[in-house]
């Protein structure tokens, strides 16, 4: 069975191995920790990576790409590897310093080029860009989009304001002129100069910051619907990673109620919202819903077109890990070629 | 039905609190030495298949009231290195998944030779 592996998780050796492709003054501000990347304000209580991901040379899960293509990508045959930042990356959009965050966007890029597109061509990524200043975004992804391995341009799901908003359009002017989906990874929301991650404040606990990470994607999702991104940029996908699935088919009855009654406010949104998502809108399948009955999960796949829009994820190297030969088992054929790779192979031009 | 002895370890090979992992009757096996002894439980967690041997032996904290942390167990729960389910380390029973356990076999010594009874 083909797979196409939508989102994986790579990470730098050490911060001397990321400096190395930052531009100056920021190369030794990083070094000398003059700047940082903000931390995740939600550090996972039990661990954050697979225990048995570590690289057999030492170093961090996910730190070693040739480790990745032996433990990840020859172990299931994979046809390819989407990779996508983890928190330190998304949340270089929670920095202070725009100038700073471009810098590190511009530097991790060019590590992503050298250092793990270069070791193997079934690595594709994503470009990452920090939000602060979208026009300098909008030049990082015109530096780096041609490279046939980036695939789409990431944000993580923190964010000053929903990512529908007029701020945010030069980004997807960018992503849409070289073809590039927009890819948004939740668990960084929270950080720094974002907002809380909630509607009501800060959690607590772990547990509840990550059992509501679909909030801020669903936030996300309904305002680039409703602000007209896709009617502006016709050409755009959006890829909604890491969230799982189980709350887009009650969401997406809700906005075509919704759009029934207050279109008027928003008429540039001319048909319901579950077209518009069937059209532009992909999501990862990890992690996979896991309700007490599986034809529970069945009859979810039946009530939105999940053969159109899912794409399989694994979440390789961290703890929450979907491996592909224990999900989606007793679902159809052409439901798990789908979804297991043609989706994402469609989406991405592969 | 007779069970095999099989030998998977000196004596010495395994430190309290440590693991052996080993492949025996086309299943993979991990060998565990305890403070009292030791155990033995196939390295396949029945969440999603991972490798739960390589999880992390530690404890627990029990069941509480708001705000209280109870660590119990240290030493007894194998912790799956994927999604983090517990396991009772001897008897191979998911702490918190009622009706899920990992297959649990008995070890005994002789001499300076570790013994699995399949």
């Amino acid at each position: 069975m083909k797979i196409i592996d939508t989102d994986v998780h790579p990470r730098w050796r050490s911060l001397e191995e990321l400096g190395g492709y930052v531009p100056e003054p920021w190369r030794t501000k990083l070094l000398t920790r003059r700047i940082v990347h903000p931390h995740n304000g939600y550090p996972n209580p039990v661990a954050t990576h697979r225990r048995d991901a570590v690289p057999p040379g030492g170093g961090q899960p996910g730190s070693d790409p040739d480790f990745v293509v032996e433990d990840l990508i020859e172990r299931y045959g994979m046809e390819y590897a989407v990779l996508v930042g983890e928190s330190a990356q998304l949340n270089i959009s929670a920095m202070p310093n725009a100038d700073a965050a471009a810098a590190l966007a511009t530097g991790y890029n060019d590590w992503l080029i050298h250092c793990w597109f270069s070791r193997d061509p079934r690595f594709l990524g994503s470009i990452f860009i920090a939000t602060q200043d979208p026009q300098l975004a909008a030049a990082e992804i015109d530096r780096v989009g041609g490279h046939e391995q980036f695939v789409q341009v990431a944000l993580g799901s923190g964010a000053r304001a929903p990512y529908g908003q007029r701020i945010y359009h030069p980004i997807y002017e960018a992503a849409e002129r070289h073809g590039l989906p927009i890819a948004i990874h939740p668990l960084n929301e929270g950080s720094l100069i974002f907002g809380a991650p909630t509607p009501v404040g800060y959690p607590s606990y772990y547990f509840e910051f990550h059992a509501l990470a679909t909030s801020a994607l669903q936030t996300h999702l309904v305002s680039m619907i409703v602000e007209g991104v896709f009617a502006k940029f016709p050409n755009l996908r959006l890829v909604i990673v890491e969230g799982g699935v189980g709350w887009l088919p009650p969401l997406l009855w809700r906005l075509d109620k919704e759009w029934r009654s207050l279109r008027v406010e928003a008429p540039w949104v001319n048909r319901p919202p579950s077209e518009i998502v069937r059209d532009h809108v992909r999501l990862t399948t990890q992690p996979l819903d896991e309700p007490e009955d599986p034809a529970h999960l069945l009859a979810l796949f039946d009530m939105f077109p999940a053969d159109e829009i899912l794409m399989f994820s694994s979440d390789y190297p961290h703890w929450d890990f979907d491996d592909p030969t224990r999900v989606l088992s007793g679902f159809p054929d052409e439901t798990r070629r789908r979804i297991f790779a043609e989706n994402a192979r469609a989406l991405y031009g592969l | 039905m007779a069970s095999e002895r099989i030998p998977v370890a000196r004596l010495d090979e395994i430190p309290v609190g440590g693991v052996k992992i080993v492949q025996v009757a086309g299943k993979e096996i991990g060998i565990f030495r305890t403070p009292d002894g030791f155990s033995a439980l196939k390295n396949v967690c029945p969440h999603r298949g991972a490798p739960l041997c390589q999880g992390e032996v530690t404890g627990t904290f029990a069941p509480s009231r708001p705000r209280e942390y109870l660590w119990v167990r240290d030493g007894e729960i194998l912790r799956c290195p994927w999604h983090a389910w517990e396991f009772d380390l001897h008897t191979g029973e998911a702490l918190h998944v009622p009706g899920q356990r990992v297959a649990a076999y008995r070890v005994v010594v002789e001499g300076n030779s570790v013994m699995l009874c399949l």
